[in-house]
């Protein structure tokens, strides 16, 4: 179980990914904007060219050079999270051809919580055009158009210009243009592919990961190394993107934007190198062509474990495959087990029966499964719409409810344990079904209710186990959870319905027997790992006196549940009032135990964290604020106990003596923000970073300025990353708190 | 059949405990999401009086974020069609509040009264225009242009968030043609019928927040 829960969560993260539509197409430009007289304020356009002439028919570049005054920036291709890109309306002679503009890769430019694509100073757009081949050498020929951009400092201006360029026409090739050198240069800061590295990507829920290879293994300094989406809604712009390497590759996280519409099928933009830094050994290419099918993380990860071709089987078709054969292992669960044999027996019953008749009753059986599951399914959709709105992590917030579960978990467990038997009433009901499906001749209805019957009696075994499909099927739109779910129950119904096909293969089953009472045992463990679970995060929230009162309940139902086995019906021919009452006190005594437990106080439980702890200070936007004021820098980990994303990270990676080092070294004050109860001031805090759950990262630099948000999933080199980037530490001197 | 209910209890109920676990665990939006309670605020308006998200329920709400310095805002006031916009929905009994984030200092903040000022002269026909000048409130929506448009039912959950229209340029000239989602998404949100697109780009200057926060 416990591995379940750790497993899980990346599982969960297929999501539906969604990417942007194309850039707009510009309209006929007209007069009429607002704006100053200057209609180019603060920079200016210019049409250049390569060559100092043309040929005929022979294609060739020229580009819109636009000169900005300094501080002052216009954008790429995707400007961003504000602006709009330059565009060029062409008024080009007869014949003549345009291609769309070849950018060079842009500057990152931050504005608060805003990023943008854009470029400084000077920057040329190419255009390749094609003159027709008819053109008569001697002339001369004049391109023309109108130049649209936006130029801005912190505020922005539109602009505009007429831009025009005349060349004559020669047969010889052309000489260079005064213009040529600064052409070549923004040739090579086009994006390029280079022969060297490989770039694929994938995508695991929200984030997707840009790996370039080198099969060469080059290396370079992947500090400042950054990938700018050509699209405008397809990444995150403002987060961090950080940097791991694995093997000959260098691995870039980025985050899914928020107005992302569509499911992203392709990552297209530019990997660009840090400055100094090239992807070639000759060093001319800072900018690396990306244009790569974004593939789905679980796929792609199989794929390289499997070595399978390089079209994995598609999500859905996975999910499938993994829910049909979790069904089918249903089966080998303790409590269906029996059902089957049942189902088994009423076969061999109707041995009279024609085979046509059997394969229909088998066929009705699987199809009650099957209709059971889609309850379920229902069920579960519709609680999915309530629990949007409600919010699920808050139930975990709740004592009340983590009491509960923690007792539901332990009695569970008490009943595989075989403590009691919690389901043997229904499977004689289900038996008494099957045989008067038998005698009421060939009751179809009955063979349909002992499908259900089998589904529901199975349950208090199978939901567990199914909670992975469970948690894929959630996360997808309706029709494809109901297809899931109807997968898993075919799976269940499949052995039945092959039996009732070929009911000679009866034979050849695994007898029950002693087998299943020691699997079934064994399953109790998971159980009891759950519940150890379950009271440590009520001990974070109820301290040491409301786990005292928990345990106590769970003996009080430990003793409820031996009498109820140890008194049942079998043994006391049939006298069931006095253990049945006895374990109804029982019951209720440990809920009511569980309950007061929850109404502990939790004022003692922190005292006991974990080493290292009391580097980290409890959060409180005061605190904050004052050490801020101090120039420290300040790290919030925002956090709660039942959250498993926020546990992971703490041991794997937060509360390793590696970061704590770092920390130390870069003073950093570390402060936790628990969430474990819900806390409005904590609430608050979140909303104010845009987020409404935990984990939630978040390092102030010590210098005042804008805070970074550090992604979910964190690893040693993310913080690390997170860390160097602080603007030199000046207040070394005073390391510790 | 207790039993029976007892036990399809018991089976279900971990079933939830494990969905809310692995649910709960995916990372967090950035802005409020599609569906999700939209962000409550109090804020001061222009006109001195306090606005609180809270009040408006069981009214649709639609937050305008607003900079008059801004070209793509003047696109939208110089030609009329953001004041055409919050006429037109007033009648529908629609609250069109319009957010100003921009700190001190910074391009679109004005004072409360020159505010008022400039919003007469420009003929704005919005309920209010509420000042934001720390930026709380346009952090916790994740407002990033001007203008940047979000639509709140009358349950208070966000309906839509985005561009106003699908013609991203500062030129009056393209709002001819262009299709106009805010308009799009209320008209169905007020016919109680599903709105056909909840989330596009938006458009415009970036939201001149206060610089450290």
């Amino acid at each position: 179980m416990s591995r379940l829960f750790s497993l899980l969560p990346r599982w969960l993260l297929v999501a539906v990914l969604l990417v942007s539509p194309a850039p707009p197409a510009w309209a006929q430009l007209s007069d009429g904007l607002t704006g100053p007289d200057d209609r180019s304020p603060y920079s200016a356009a210019t049409l250049v060219s390569e060559g100092a002439s043309i040929q005929p028919g022979v294609p060739f570049t020229v580009a819109l050079r636009l000169d900005m005054d300094p501080h002052w920036h216009s954008y790429w291709e995707n400007p961003g999270d504000s602006g709009q890109p330059t565009s060029l309306t062409w008024a080009l002679p007869e014949g003549f051809t345009a291609a769309p503009f070849q950018w060079p890769y842009p500057k990152r430019i931050d504005l608060g919580p805003l990023t943008t694509y854009a470029y400084e100073d000077v920057v040329h757009l190419l255009v390749e055009v094609t003159p027709p081949a008819d053109l008569a050498p001697g002339t001369s020929v004049e391109l023309a158009g109108e130049a649209v951009w936006l130029i801005c400092e912190e505020v922005c201006l539109p602009a505009r210009e007429a831009v025009a360029l005349t060349l004559p026409v020669r047969t010889e090739a052309p000489a260079p243009s005064p213009s040529a050198p600064a052409l070549a240069e923004a040739r090579a800061d086009l994006p390029t592919t280079v022969s060297d590295w490989t770039v694929r990507a994938t995508r695991n829920g929200r984030t997707f990961a840009l790996y370039a290879t080198s099969a060469s293994g080059r290396q370079l300094d992947p500090e400042g190394l950054q990938f700018f989406a050509a699209t405008r809604s397809t990444i995150d712009h403002a987060a961090p993107q950080p940097v791991t390497r694995e093997g000959n590759a260098y691995l870039v996280a980025l985050q899914e934007s928020d107005y992302a519409a569509s499911p992203a099928e392709r990552l297209r933009g530019t990997l660009v190198a840090p400055a100094g830094e090239t992807w070639d050994a000759a060093g001319r290419y800072r900018a690396l062509a990306v244009d790569v099918p974004v593939e789905d993380a679980q796929a792609a990860g199989l794929e390289a474990a499997g070595g399978a071709d390089a079209s994995g089987p598609p999500s859905l078709v996975w999910t499938l495959l993994l829910a049909f054969a979790g069904g089918l292992i249903l089966n080998l669960m303790p409590c269906v087990f029996p059902i089957l044999s049942i189902k088994i027996l009423s076969f061999a019953g109707q041995q009279g029966a024609s085979a046509a008749t059997l394969r229909r009753h088998g066929g009705v059986f699987g199809a009650g499964v099957i209709v059971s599951f889609w309850v379920l399914a229902g069920l579960l959709l519709a609680l999915r719409a309530g629990g949007d709105q409600i919010g699920w992590g808050f139930q975990l917030q709740s004592p009340p409810f983590i009491a509960l579960m923690a007792l539901l978990f332990f009695g569970l467990g008490l009943s595989l344990l075989g403590v009691f038997e919690i389901g043997l009433g229904l499977m004689q009901k289900a038996g008494q079904l099957e045989r008067t499906a038998q005698q009421g001749e060939a009751s179809l209805t009955g063979s349909f209710f002992s499908g259900v019957l089998a589904t529901v009696v199975a349950t208090p075994c199978t939901a567990p186990f199914m909670g992975a499909a469970l948690g894929v099927a959630l996360t997808m739109p309706a029709w494809q959870s109901l297809v899931v779910f109807t997968a898993l129950g075919a799976g269940m119904a499949a052995p039945y319905v092959l039996l009732s096909m070929a009911p000679r293969l009866i034979d050849r089953l695994p007898r029950p027997g002693p087998w299943m009472e020691t699997l079934k045992q064994g399953l109790a463990f998971p159980m009891f790992a759950t519940t150890v679970w379950l009271v440590w995060v009520f001990g974070q929230q109820a301290g040491i006196d409301g786990v005292a009162f928990l345990l106590l309940a769970c003996l009080v139902l430990g003793v409820a549940a031996w009498a109820l086995g140890r008194w049942n019906p079998v043994r006391t021919g049939g006298r069931v009032l006095v253990p049945r009452t006895a374990a109804a006190v029982g019951l209720v005594g440990a809920v009511a135990l569980g309950l007061m437990g929850a109404q502990a106080s939790p004022a003692t439980s922190m005292a006991s964290a974990s080493a290292g702890a009391d580097v980290w200070q409890p959060w409180s936007q005061e605190r904050v604020e004052a050490l801020r004021a101090e120039g420290r820098p300040v790290f919030i980990d925002f956090t709660a106990a039942w959250c498993l994303t926020c546990q992971v990270n703490k041991r794997t990676t937060l509360r390793t003596e590696t970061i704590q080092d770092a920390f130390a070294d870069r003073n950093v004050a570390l402060l936790e923000a628990d969430w474990t109860n819900e806390d409005p001031a904590i609430t608050t805090a979140l909303e104010s970073f845009g987020r409404s759950g935990v984990p939630l990262y978040v390092l102030y630099p010590g210098d005042g300025s804008d805070p970074v948000l550090l992604p979910e999933i964190l690893t040693t080199s993310i913080v690390l990353n997170a860390l160097d980037r602080l603007p030199n530490p000046s207040t070394v001197a005073s390391a510790t708190p | 059949m207790k039993t029976r209910l007892s036990l399809l209890v018991a089976g279900l109920v971990p079933v939830f405990l494990l969905v809310a676990a692995f649910t709960q665990a995916p990372t967090a939006p950035a802005s409020p999401e599609i569906g999700a309670t939209a962000p409550a605020f109090t804020l001061q308006g222009a006109d001195g009086e306090t606005y609180t998200l809270a009040d408006f329920e069981g009214q649709h709400v639609v937050l305008e974020w607003l900079n008059f310095g801004c070209p793509y805002v003047k696109k939208h006031y110089s030609s009329g069609n953001m004041q055409a916009l919050q006429s037109k929905y007033a009648e529908e009994g629609v609250v069109w509040l319009s957010v100003v984030s921009s700190a001190p200092g910074k391009q679109g903040y004005y004072p409360a009264d020159e505010m008022m000022a400039l919003n007469a002269e420009q003929g704005g026909q919005q309920m209010a225009i509420l000042l934001d000048p720390e930026g709380t409130v346009g952090r916790a929506y994740g407002a990033r242009t001007t203008p940047h448009m979000y639509i709140i039912d009358a349950e208070g959950t966000l309906v839509y968030k985005g561009g106003i229209d699908d013609k991203p340029t500062a030129d009056p000239s393209d709002i001819e043609g262009a299709t106009n989602h805010v308009s799009v998404a209320l008209d169905a949100a007020l016919a109680g019928e599903e709105i056909p697109v909840t989330t596009t780009p938006p458009y415009g200057c970036s939201v001149k927040y206060a610089a450290a926060q």
